[in-house]
């Protein structure tokens, strides 16, 4: 297991603490951007090796591709980065009609406030 | 080299989770991303390292304007009193049996992960192969336009739902917003100026990334992405609010049904191998510069009307 991946994943556990034990939505928001950046660092990790190139036909110098980096994975996680985005801009457009409505930037408060009416 | 990027990227992302102050966090995070794309292009992959900068600038733009619509970020201790009001609750529920999960499940993942010699197969298939099948230099290219073409589709619809979902809950009644201050974020003279030098670079960068994207490292959705952070330079260079959105939301959904039936045509249904071997080559790379531009000019559309959007949201 390589530095990288072995560091991804420890920032993947550590959001998910935070993200777990704290009660501020924006909080919770910005630890689950965290998540997902450790998620591509991880998958992107996975099979490293030192001095990798990318997968452009100009750098790739030897037959067997030993040296060259996995472009699979790479197309994949490219279009998380983009979803990723726009899922973060309805994850802020929806806490801010949730805060329009109960006032707060409370998980539990918000539950309290609903459920009272 | 890596191990030293990888210790400070450790090190911003732990400022990221033990930060107090909103406006400090969202900052940790942006150094955070910053960190992570050098590690990224480290790793090989350029591609992404480009995309996750561009993204990372991006999504601190959505939170600084989403989030100070509501808070003065500076002083954010009013707004988190409410904290505070719930008085019981179950400390060991609260705090110390999501550490003992997690810690369990890192400790399980670290201990019990099968180092598992990697299966090369598939890769060196597809970097033998993708000149010869799908054209243009880059594999990454390569697969999200021609193997995986289908994760592609798929990825520009969610976009779309995304645009949808944000316009639907932004009051999308109010077409025009008064000119003048839009944002109550303090304009500096020194920032202004050096947005008004990086503006023009920006859409240079982004027209060249989409252009060079089947031959280099770039790509439709990189440079759509700078094109969109272009127009959010303009946006706090001039301070007006003069984009047509409801035609640009019409423009998007038309360049998303162009892509859908470019890929149906050329891909699902073998057009492209119908092609004469004399003009393969040709007609490959027309292909590729002519899906990178869709997705480029789809994606940028996209993330202009998000924010757009986002500045045109009503203050409490």
């Amino acid at each position: 297991m390589s530095n990288v991946e072995l560091v991804s994943i420890i920032v993947f556990f550590l959001a998910f603490y935070a993200l777990v034990t704290n009660r501020n939505i924006i909080r919770t928001i910005i630890f689950s951007s965290l998540m997902e950046v450790s998620v591509i660092t991880f998958w992107l990790s996975i099979g490293f090796r030192e001095r990798l190139n990318p997968p452009i036909l100009y750098t790739m110098a030897d037959y067997e591709h030993i040296y060259t980096a996995d472009p699979v994975t790479q197309a994949l996680m490219l279009t998380a980065v983009v979803i990723g985005i726009a899922v973060t801009a309805i994850k802020t457009i929806m806490f801010i009609t949730l805060y329009r409505k109960y006032k707060t930037t409370d998980w539990d408060l918000a539950r309290i406030r609903k459920t009272e009416g | 080299m890596t191990t030293l990027i990888v210790i400070l990227w450790l090190v911003c992302s732990v400022f990221v989770i033990f930060e107090k102050k909103i406006v400090r966090m969202i900052l940790w995070l942006f150094l955070s991303s910053i960190i992570a794309s050098i590690i990224y292009l480290l790793l090989g992959s350029p591609d992404l390292a480009m995309a996750e900068a561009t993204a990372s600038a991006f999504v601190t733009i959505i939170f600084v304007i989403g989030f100070e619509k509501f808070f003065n970020l500076r002083d954010m201790k009013k707004y988190l009193k409410d904290e505070k009001e719930i008085e019981k609750e179950n400390k060991f529920k609260r705090y110390i049996l999501p550490a003992i999960i997690s810690i369990g499940i890192l400790v399980l993942f670290i201990n019990f992960a099968i180092p598992v010699e990697q299966n090369d197969y598939l890769k060196n298939l597809i970097l033998d192969r993708f000149t010869i099948d799908i054209g243009g230099e880059n594999a990454v290219t390569a697969i999200y336009l021609g193997y995986r073409v289908y994760d592609t589709i798929f990825e520009a619809l969610l976009l779309v739902i995304a645009v949808v979902a944000v316009v639907h809950m932004s009051n999308f009644d109010i077409t025009k917003v008064n000119d003048g201050k839009h944002s109550e974020l303090e304009t500096s003279g020194m920032a202004l100026f050096l947005v008004r030098i990086v503006a023009p670079i920006t859409i240079i960068f982004g027209v060249y990334l989409i252009a060079n994207g089947f031959l280099s490292a770039g790509g439709g959705f990189q440079g759509g992405l700078a094109i969109a952070c272009f127009f959010v330079c303009r946006f706090f260079i001039y301070d007006i609010y003069d984009l047509p959105i409801k035609k640009i939301n019409r423009l998007e959904d038309f360049i998303f049904i162009i892509i859908v039936a470019m890929a149906a045509l050329t891909i699902f249904a073998g057009l492209i191998q119908q092609v004469p071997y004399r003009f393969m080559t040709l007609a490959q790379e027309i292909y590729l510069f002519v899906m990178n531009a869709l997705i480029g000019i789809k994606v940028a559309l996209g993330f202009i009307i998000l924010f757009y959007r986002y500045v045109a949201i009503e203050r409490n």
